[in-house]
């Protein structure tokens, strides 16, 4: 009977001192083992696999180093993410600001409306992006029989693409710890500005943003993240115009067998992944952002 | 701030609500996409029919993909749930800097790339032959959802107090005893929680899937990728409509639990 409860018979814990941690290990044990066979192991070994290059361990790195097309599969994937994670702070912005103020029925419609593409497969968000952008689709129509355009115009399988689906998909992480910040500013600060005769910009400028910051920060993160590795979107919206990080790696595998440089590419991957989360943790008012529902 | 001007508040209203019609309304046009008569996807269709809908349950492929996803969901969310309830129990056991490691290795999956995790997987499944079967996906799968299992019974646990160890201890029980009368009752809707995010998590996902499937064993969202990359015909605008029915079904499920009990999961 090692399975579970958070504190032991008193008289059975006296008598055993070691019997706790027994629990305690038997409780943590199996998902850590599993956790190690399935994720940790299989992580290392393909990491490994970067260093087995027989022209030597760092040979792989160099290789996607120096060809230009990595170099501007690299670039590409920065510059989606830096201008997704812009877009979406914009467009957070009046969002979170309405949803901090808005209370009863309508706050209610809002926040779902912000949470409903959570629940929503992001191959299927995707999928409805490439019947809105086609060619022939109902946005090119539209603006066309608007006249904004006289022929139809290439919204698919570039970056166009791209940045529409992955704003529309990372847009709820960068709404929500805004909202968490804004939530919680005490209006009386605002009024207390108000009052001394500042600006409605010195008080944005001076109270407002600097108390927006932490969310700000915290949803600007996890964003700018979550864009590096996205695959599914960039893969059908972009297609062999767009390439990103991810899809370089799943070409290695699938496409060229190239096992070290796949492992190369993705142990490159983690490791900014990593680097930057460090880095925003060390440098940015991110905690309180990150966790602020 | 505190008031702002009627123009600012009124394009504060617009711009909000612009946004958030962008959110949601691209959704739903695969709906209508799926009802279409015509042998390619127009929006919106110019004639009505369900033609698709028993296409995709006439088509042996789609409907084994269709049970495959099923499948692979139980068992994702079985080894999750269990595996994860017993660590969140186990995780408040200790305490300090060992705490904060093993929590870090439960959340890592959630940090690591999905991309990543799939082509280190995909290279052990082949070596160990787990590769392209239910169950080589479902352990993916599972280790994916188990951070929602451990996030979410975690949360209900502190619902739980210690106090009340104590009291049941007291008063004879064991510790098995303790869990089935206390423990478990108190974070049911934690589990639930849990439960319901991992079938999702697995229901949807694709990258994994993509490297793990093999001939037999692809779910929904593998035959989707396929075909949109193969065929495109408004098939995969049905098999969308599914997905998104079961989510919101699903979800509506874990709400109407979580404030059944009035507990804290989400």
């Amino acid at each position: 009977m090692t399975v579970t409860s958070t504190l032991p018979e008193p008289r059975a814990r006296a008598a055993l001192p070691s019997r706790r941690h027994v629990e305690t290990a038997c409780l943590l044990g199996p998902a850590l083992i599993v956790l190690a066979l399935l994720f940790v192991v299989p992580l290392a070994r393909l990491f490994s696999l970067a260093f087995t290059d027989p022209a030597g361990p760092f040979a792989t790195f160099g290789v996607l180093a120096e060809s230009a097309v990595y170099r501007q599969v690299m670039w590409n994937t920065f510059v989606v993410a830096i201008v997704v994670t812009a877009l979406c702070t914009l467009l957070a912005w009046p969002v979170a600001y309405v949803l901090s103020r808005l209370d009863g029925v309508w706050f209610g419609l809002a926040l779902y409306g912000v949470l409903f593409p959570f629940w929503i497969s992001v191959l299927v968000r995707t999928f409805s992006w490439m019947l809105l952008l086609e060619r022939n689709g109902p946005i090119n129509r539209l603006l066309m029989a608007t006249g904004i355009t006289d022929s139809p115009l290439a919204l698919l399988f570039n970056n166009v693409g791209v940045l529409v689906g992955m704003i529309h998909i990372l847009l709820p992480y960068m709404i929500l710890p805004l909202y968490g910040a804004m939530v919680r500013i005490d209006r009386r600060l605002l009024l207390a500005s108000d009052g001394l005769g500042a600006s409605l910009v010195d008080t944005f400028r001076r109270i407002y943003l600097p108390l927006c910051l932490p969310g700000l920060a915290g949803g600007a993160t996890f964003v700018f993240l979550l864009s590096l590795g996205f695959f599914i979107t960039p893969a059908l919206l972009g297609g062999s115009n767009a390439i990103t990080l991810s899809m370089l790696i799943a070409s290695f595998v699938n496409d060229r067998l190239a096992w070290s440089l796949a492992a190369a590419g993705s142990l490159a991957l983690l490791a900014i992944v990593l680097v930057l989360m460090a880095l925003a943790a060390r440098l940015l008012p991110i905690e309180r952002g990150l966790f602020a529902r | 701030m505190n008031r702002l001007p009627l123009l600012l508040r009124v394009s504060a209203n617009a711009g909000a609500s612009l946004v958030l019609a962008f959110l949601v309304l691209p959704i739903l046009a695969v709906v209508p996409a799926s009802f279409n008569k015509a042998s390619f996807i127009y929006l919106p269709p110019r004639a009505w029919s369900g033609v698709w809908y028993e296409r995709f349950l006439a088509d042996p492929e789609w409907r084994t993909s269709l049970i495959n996803s099923v499948e692979v969901a139980m068992l994702a969310t079985i080894i999750a749930v269990v595996l994860g309830t017993l660590a969140a129990i186990g995780l408040r056991r200790i305490d300090g800097r060992l705490r904060t490691l093993v929590t870090g290795l439960f959340l890592a999956p959630m940090i690591v790339p999905v991309i990543v995790t799939a082509v280190a997987l995909y290279r052990s499944a082949l070596d160990v032959g787990l590769s392209g079967t239910i169950l080589g996906m479902s352990l993916g799968h599972a280790i994916l959802a188990l951070p929602f299992v451990v996030i979410n019974v975690g949360i209900a646990l502190r619902a739980v107090d210690d106090n009340w160890l104590r009291a049941a201890a007291g008063l004879g029980a064991g510790p098995w005893r303790i869990f089935r009368t206390v423990t478990l009752p108190n974070i049911t809707p934690g589990i639930v929680g849990g439960a319901i995010f991992s079938f999702i998590t697995s229901f949807d996902e694709v990258i994994i899937a993509v490297f793990m499937a093999g001939y037999a064993s692809k779910t929904l969202p593998v035959k989707i990728w396929e075909s949109i990359r193969l065929e495109f015909t408004p098939v995969i605008a049905v098999a969308a409509t599914v997905m998104i029915a079961l989510a919101i079904v699903l979800f509506a499920l874990a709400q109407i639990l979580s404030r059944k009990s009035g507990s804290p999961s989400r």
